[in-house]
């Protein structure tokens, strides 16, 4: 899966060398097991982003993914926010590249999705499926943010996606994302800490505490979908089969 | 469906049973269990803590695992205390244990950053030049291109840059801005090294070797109560939690304990089953009110009132109806209470002056070392006059090898013979005489806020004096402190005196009747909580305790409040006793090894003395907040003072005093230092007779004349452990736009554009200059505001990722942080991140700098014998009022050579100066070549030829560590018996057995790692750390009879500096809180059709952050609410139209808020409460009114300094770093409070400071 080590490469920070392997890299786009509008936003991003500056891509890449919980590149970041939940799920995935015979060698977090991604892409086909499969809410979030957001970013995201299997619809969770799970919208982010002063009294019961105040599901990380990222079991088993 | 099919029916599991059915074996998967134990499995713990500026200091277990953090829970491993006290664990709060997110958080800093428009101009000009020092000079000389990069601040665009490229851009930027400007152009800002003490010294050996100025931060955050200093010559000095323990009776002053010393609240609830009374007093039902017997709720700002209406219940009933033998002597021996004050005949009234010295009479009553330092008593039994030895007279200038008197025995210091000092003179006066007294409660406030009374500015009350003859032939007056204390506080001493009062019921200052209008308190609530006060201490000899809140000391008159309370606990003979005294707890944080960490942070193994600055005069300066003074002197003095010498602006003050060599200045000449020697060698003169020369003739000037001048920017900014703008910068918009050159929410007009009067001795430039600062370099480990206006941000390691330590004024302990896991992505150690700069700088300067001289001129310090400079009023060289004199009547005037190639060199090693001149601190010294042997042992030397060949290396933190563990009397039992030694030689009494038992106790690294060690007792502290007593300030004084570093040797009632007289501070009195005018301007003038409030202004401490720490972490959002936020009154907000949760725009001319508003039976009426503090990067929509992101609670602030605490060469008010100087006030200030219009998120806009709530 050498598409994926190409998605890996695009959505970590962009540096000259990237720039300079522009044709090599539409030549691998061109190949890759995609449809058309998939492969044209793609092809679309290489070249709008490896013919502009490099400092102004680097300082806009600073400012989406480095910036803030929502366009995080650490999968946990969406999964256990700062649950004390967060240390032990790296560790497991750890143990899994581990099993996997591979060990980290640059400095970053097991979770980070670029080094992620070029894991997959050493495990062959299914397992590389599979393991997209688990992280795909998290990607189609992403995707549908950076839609929302008018990045073309969305398009490393797409193509994750249409290897999935294309299960989710992205347009449906932008329509949740702009509607209420954004958190970069005024109104999401007013809504985030709309909670009202208990009263006490008869009615407490019903005005008290009342639950439309309340941070609504997409802002509650304790109710977000825990995704099987724990549990190393299910790529081994594809890799069994 | 039904379970119908869920059993088998024809088969059961295989089974193979034991103990008689009890036990079965199965060959079943037992993998479920595996979440279970893995859930609390990990490879190690390791130590550590949160160097966030804390009182707390709790140890921590850091869980392990596969090379990450997983959790932190408590340690629970501390020293036991002893039988009958409670054990100090578990420490922590809710706001450390959510710590370890920080490491892995999306906001973690991860990479060194630079903003992308430098970046640009950098690699351009590199290309350019191969010269990083002539590349960075090509930006900064184009005024277009440093305009193009200075404007861009805080507006996001950053890229990652690789540590040796930051390191060359700020190296390149350090060599040029010395080698162009002068280093005193270089500054940085770090606050509380006890934190993180070796973070701390990194930045700062470093700034120190080059030649940079370290800025102070205890005084600038207003956390420095000046009425420590004043009364006792001690920065701070406070119990340790524990011994709350110890008291029987406490009061609560503006401290909310539960909230914001969590980890020590326990020992409050403790001692109240022992039967302890706990008595709160703060303006709103916080939640130590809630906690406590009785609630007393004084209006904000008027404490001092209340304290004066306890010591006037205290004086009548413990001092005048009937007598204490306990406070009797007490104050007599340890107090100025027996010392005599001459009264100056001015305009017809008698007025209190200063003490009298042995100079003032004939022969120097016998003196012959400095008799102007020497204060004067009488000796009850023969009525002589006697110089009780004690004073700073005796303290220095002893002739070698002789040992010294300075001590706090009853005795004659001529003869020393054994004296009775008189406390009263009534019945063996001269005269009973009328003395003019100022009164500062009649002045009406400008909003009708604060309450005043009728009495006139001056009260009338009689004294029993005596004449005196003086050596000049004048006969003059004189009382004791005693007596005019008892008149000041409009206590009658049978005196028939009808302006004082008969009865508490009488409305007379400082009755409880009287403070009834201003405070609001039920005089009766006053009278019996000062008598259970003073009754349990004089039963239990001192064991009533005040614990203070530093809000008190946030108001303009913060002395005022802070005397009332010191004055209620001297009264009482609890300084220096077993749970009694006072404990103030903020922002100093106690560095207990100081003395070993010094020569580390400022560099003095290498060069002394270092460039420290006081942080307040600094900010105030550089930001130009002077150009918008509107605050008049004269408004404020004693009406008894002449007004016409009090018309200057508050800067010409500051500059005065630093001409005076009084306050320090930065940068200090108005030229390059290192420039000077070559002048000098062309004009054939010494250095330091040229630079006198060149001031007095005028040829050169003081930085400080011309702060907008180029020539005098700070050039170069460094950050590091402080989020300086985005926390605690008062006149926050101010900075944005002088410092930073870029956006602001500035509304304020200045003098130019009013047309006011202009400062007299400081140039006005017509044209404000913007962007002073070239270079803003700060290191965090996430992305603060400050960070977000800075050109280049430097990731530093976390709490759990490097090596430090920490200690606290709450806890005996010193301990650790540790390494659990390598710093993550490019992040560094502070000390290795400097250690880098060091190298890069070191290379850069070639072609440069090379070896160089640098003038340095340094303030008359504190705790040296040139702190006896200028004994008699305040007199100016420069207009020819006296001769100016290095170190007497202007700053001193030092060369320090600079090997500025050898930085590095000289940063990783320990250097001779240890060798040579010893160690020390608090005025003793003592010597320190075996430790410096021994440090080359532990951490070897190094070998390569060079600059540090044989010197002991310092490479790592560790290193770092050891070294101040070494060298500290605290963490070095050999030390702390030499420094003991070296106090015995001034006092002549033998202190050594208070370290003798512990003299083979070593504490080191590993040591602290494995257990938090307990200090041991130094001198360098008033308290001692002991089996049998808990930590208590001023304990030593009391029980060695180590005298008080103040000008009398003990504590003061009273203080006689002239600048103190015409503030009409001798005494301590109510002063209301002042006008900032910051409202008026703008009230009504932008309306948006809902009602202005005008609310006065309180920044108290939070529950759900350390200050801004863990304000940005979801956890502590959810239980807060998560966003910017305002308190209210309901009375008010009903007022306003406001309800709980409404947006409302809170601002003045300083600047603007934009927040919610949590209306709250809580807040009293006409009151606003901002949480400190809340960062601007979080939901915080613009302001309707500056159009930009509504700004953080200094926003509405500007820092406004008192002259009083500029004073300088006068004993204990004279400099030290974070000792005394100007401090940062801002609760006088009065917002404007509306709900707001509309919401508006600034989508469209270009963000300023955050990309993170969008």
């Amino acid at each position: 899966m050498k598409s994926l080590r190409v998605i890996s490469l695009l959505m970590e920070y962009p540096t000259a060398e990237l720039m300079e392997a522009r044709g090599e890299l539409k030549a691998l786009v061109a190949r890759m097991n995609l449809k058309g509008k998939q492969r044209d936003g793609l092809l679309a991003f290489v070249e709008q982003r490896t013919e502009g500056d490099l400092m102004d891509w680097q300082s806009e890449y600073d400012a989406l993914f480095e910036r803030g919980r929502s366009l995080s590149l650490l999968l946990f970041e969406h999964v256990h926010g700062e649950s004390r939940d967060r240390g032990q799920a790296m560790v497991d995935l750890m143990n899994q590249y581990q099993q996997a015979g591979l060990a980290i060698d640059a400095n970053e977090l097991p979770d980070y999705l670029p080094l992620y991604l070029e894991f997959l892409s050493t495990q062959g086909p299914d397992n590389a499926r599979a393991g997209l499969q688990e992280v795909e809410h998290i990607l189609g979030l992403l995707a549908a943010r950076l839609k929302e957001r008018e990045s073309n970013y969305a398009a490393l995201f797409e193509a994750l996606l249409h290897w999935c299997g294309d299960r989710v619809n992205i347009e449906q969770i932008r329509e949740q994302v702009a509607g209420e799970a954004r958190d970069d919208t005024p109104e999401a982010l007013d809504k985030v800490w709309e909670e009202e002063a208990v009263t006490f009294g008869p009615d407490a019961q019903a005005d008290g505490c009342n639950v439309q105040y309340r941070p609504d599901s997409g802002q509650r990380r304790d109710q977000e979908q825990i995704l099987n990222l724990m549990d190393p079991q299910p790529v081994q088993k594809h890799q069994e089969a | 469906m039904s379970h119908l099919l869920d059993k088998l029916r024809y088969f059961q599991a295989q089974r193979e049973p034991f103990a008689e059915g009890h036990g079965v074996t199965t060959d079943e998967d037992r993998q479920w269990e595996r979440g279970y134990r893995q859930r609390w499995q990990h490879d190690k713990i390791v130590r550590s803590t949160h160097g966030v500026n804390c009182t707390g200091s709790c140890s921590w277990k850091i869980y392990v695992k596969n090379g990450l953090v997983t959790w932190e829970t408590q340690q629970t491993d501390y020293p036991r205390t002893r039988p009958d006290l409670p054990n100090h664990e578990p420490r922590g709060c809710p706001r450390g244990a959510s710590y370890s997110w920080y490491i892995y958080s999306a906001n973690r800093l991860k990479y060194p950053k630079v903003r992308q428009s430098l970046m640009k101009l950098w690699r351009q000009a590199r290309q350019e030049h191969t010269d990083p020092v002539r590349a960075w000079a090509s930006i900064v000389e184009d005024p277009a291109k440093a305009k193009s990069y200075k404007s861009r601040r805080g507006l996001g665009g950053f890229v990652r840059a690789h540590w040796d490229e930051v390191n060359e851009i700020i190296a390149a930027s350090n060599v040029y801005t010395a080698k162009t400007y002068g280093p005193d152009r270089i500054n940085g800002f770090s606050p509380i090294p006890a934190m993180s003490m070796v973070s701390y010294a990194a930045g700062s050996r470093y700034l120190s070797l080059i030649g940079g100025n370290c800025l102070s931060f205890y005084d600038w955050y207003c956390d420095l109560p000046p009425a420590s200093p004043q009364v006792w010559g001690e920065q701070t000095d406070v119990p340790e939690s524990a011994d709350w323990y110890n008291s029987s009776y406490i009061i609560c002053w503006g401290s909310n304990v539960p909230q914001t010393r969590t980890p020590d609240a326990h020992f409050l609830t403790e001692v109240r089953y022992k039967g302890t009374k706990v008595i709160s007093i703060t303006p709103d039902y916080s939640e130590v009110a809630k906690l406590t017997d009785q609630w007393l709720a004084p209006r904000q700002g008027t404490d001092a009132a209340l304290a004066m209406a306890f010591g006037h219940v205290i004086l009548k009933e413990f001092y005048v109806d009937s007598q204490s033998e306990y406070f009797t002597n007490y104050v007599k021996r340890y107090t100025d209470m027996p010392n005599l004050v001459i009264l100056d005949e001015e305009g017809g009234r008698l007025q209190q002056g200063r003490f009298l010295r042995a100079a003032d009479l004939v022969d120097n009553l016998g003196e012959e070392a400095n008799p102007d330092w020497k204060t004067i008593a009488i000796n009850s039994d023969d009525q002589r006059l006697v110089s009780p030895n004690g004073s700073i007279g005796y303290r220095w200038g002893r002739p070698e090898g002789q040992t010294g008197r300075w001590n706090l025995e009853n005795r004659d210091g001529l003869t020393g013979d054994e004296v009775n000092l008189q406390l009263s003179l009534k019945g063996n006066s001269d005269d009973v005489v009328d003395v003019a007294f100022p009164y500062f409660g009649c002045k009406e406030h400008d909003y009708g806020y604060f309450q005043h009374t009728e009495h006139t500015e001056v009260q009338m009350r009689k004294v029993p004096a005596k004449r005196v003859k003086l050596a000049d032939g004048r006969d003059v007056l004189v009382a004791t402190v005693y007596d005019l204390t008892l008149a000041n506080y409009g206590v009658d001493n049978g005196l028939d005196d009808s302006n004082c009062a008969q009865s508490f019921d009488d409305d007379k200052p400082y009755t409880p009747k009287w403070q009834e209008r201003i405070t609001g308190v039920k005089p009766e609530h006053v009278i019996r909580v000062a008598r259970e006060f003073a009754r349990t201490a004089d039963k239990t000899h001192g064991r009533s305790m005040i614990i203070v809140g530093a809000g008190m000391n946030h108001w303009f008159n913060m002395d005022m409040n802070y005397r009332g309370l010191i004055n209620m606990l001297m009264m009482c003979g609890c300084v220096g006793q077993s749970g009694g005294g006072w404990a103030h707890y903020v922002g100093q944080e106690k560095l207990r090894p100081q003395t070993g960490w010094q020569p580390l942070a400022f560099g003095l193994d290498w060069q002394r003395p270092p460039r420290q600055m006081n942080g307040t005069s600094f900010f105030y300066a550089h930001s130009d907040q002077w150009r918008y003074e509107k605050l008049n002197m004269s408004d404020l003095v004693s009406p008894l003072a002449k007004k016409e010498k009090w018309q200057s602006s508050i800067l010409d003050y500051n500059t005065r005093a630093e001409r005076m060599g009084w306050l320090p200045s930065a940068p200090q000449l108005a030229t390059n230092p290192l420039k000077l020697a070559e002048a000098a060698k062309a004009a054939g003169k010494d250095i330091k007779d040229y630079v006198r020369e060149q001031l007095v003739n005028g040829e050169l000037k003081f930085a400080c004349e011309d702060p907008d001048a180029p020539q005098n920017f700070p050039r170069n900014m460094f950050i590091w452990r402080s989020n300086l703008l985005g926390s605690s910068g008062k006149g926050h918009e101010y900075m944005l736009r002088h410092f930073l050159g870029t956006k602001h929410g500035l509304m304020n007009k200045d003098l130019g554009e009013t047309g006011e009067a202009k400062p007299e001795d400081v140039t006005w430039r017509d044209e404000a200059p913007e962007g002073k600062v070239d270079l803003w370099v700060t290191l965090d480990f996430r992305m603060s505001t400050t960070c977000l206006y800075s050109d280049i941000v430097l990731p530093t390691a976390t709490w759990y990722e490097k090596n430090d330590m920490n200690t606290s004024d709450m806890h005996p302990f010193i301990h650790p942080l540790t390494e659990a896991i390598d710093p993550v992505w490019e992040s560094r150690s502070d000390w290795d991140i400097f250690k880098g700069i060091a190298k890069k700088f070191s290379e850069l300067t070639n072609g440069h700098l090379g070896v160089e001289q640098d003038v340095v001129t340094t303030p008359i310090m504190h705790d040296s014998p040139g702190e006896m400079a200028q004994p008699y009023g305040v007199k100016a060289w420069w207009k020819g009022e006296c001769e100016a004199v290095p170190g007497v009547t202007m700053p001193n005037i030092n060369v320090v050579e600079r090997d500025y190639p050898n930085t590095y060199h000289r940063f990783t090693s320990l250097g001779p100066l240890m060798d040579k001149l010893g160690n020390g601190g608090k005025g003793i010294n003592w010597d320190t070549k075996e430790e410096v042997e021994f440090l080359g042992k532990l951490n070897r030397v190094h070998h390569e030829e060079g600059a540090n060949k044989g010197r002991p290396r310092i490479e790592s933190a560790i290193d770092a560590c050891e070294v101040i563990l070494s060298l500290a009397p605290e963490t070095n039992g050999h030390v702390a018996v030499k420094a003991w030694d070296a106090l015995g030689k001034i006092t002549g009494r033998d202190h050594k057995h208070l370290a003798l038992p512990k003299e083979e106790e070593k504490i080191r690294f590993r040591d602290i790692v494995a257990q938090p060690r307990k200090i041991i007792s130094s001198p360098t502290w008033s308290g001692l750390e002991d089996e049998h007593v808990s930590y208590n300030a001023g304990y030593t004084n009391v029980h060695e009879l180590i005298p008080w570093r103040t000008i009398t040797g003990r504590q003061q009632f009273y203080q006689d500096h002239e600048w103190m007289l015409d503030f009409g501070e001798q005494h301590c009195l109510y002063k209301p809180p002042v006008n900032l005018k910051t409202v008026e301007p703008i009230l009504n003038q932008r309306s948006n059709g809902n009602k202005e409030l005008v609310l006065n202004w309180i920044t108290p401490h939070q529950k759900w952050g350390i200050h801004s720490t863990y304000s940005d972490n979801l956890l502590m959002q959810t239980l807060s609410r998560g966003g910017p936020i305002v308190w209210l009154s309901e009375k008010d907000a009903k007022a306003a139209g406001i309800e709980d949760n409404d947006w409302i725009d809170v601002f003045n001319v300083n600047g603007a808020i934009a927040c919610r508003a949590v209306v709250s039976q809580r807040v009293p009426e006409g009151m606003s409460m901002m949480y400190h503090a809340q960062e601007r990067i979080i939901n915080t929509p613009g302001s309707n009114l500056t159009k930009t992101r509504g700004g953080i609670h200094n926003s509405v602030t500007r820092a406004v300094m008192k002259p009083t605490h500029m004073i300088g060469g006068y004993a204990q008010q004279a400099y030290g770093f974070n000792y005394y100087g100007t401090v940062g006030c801002n609760r006088d200030e009065f917002v404007i409070v509306r709900k707001m219009d509309k919401v508006d998120w600034l989508e469209e806009d270009e963000q300023t400071t955050d990309s993170l709530a969008k």
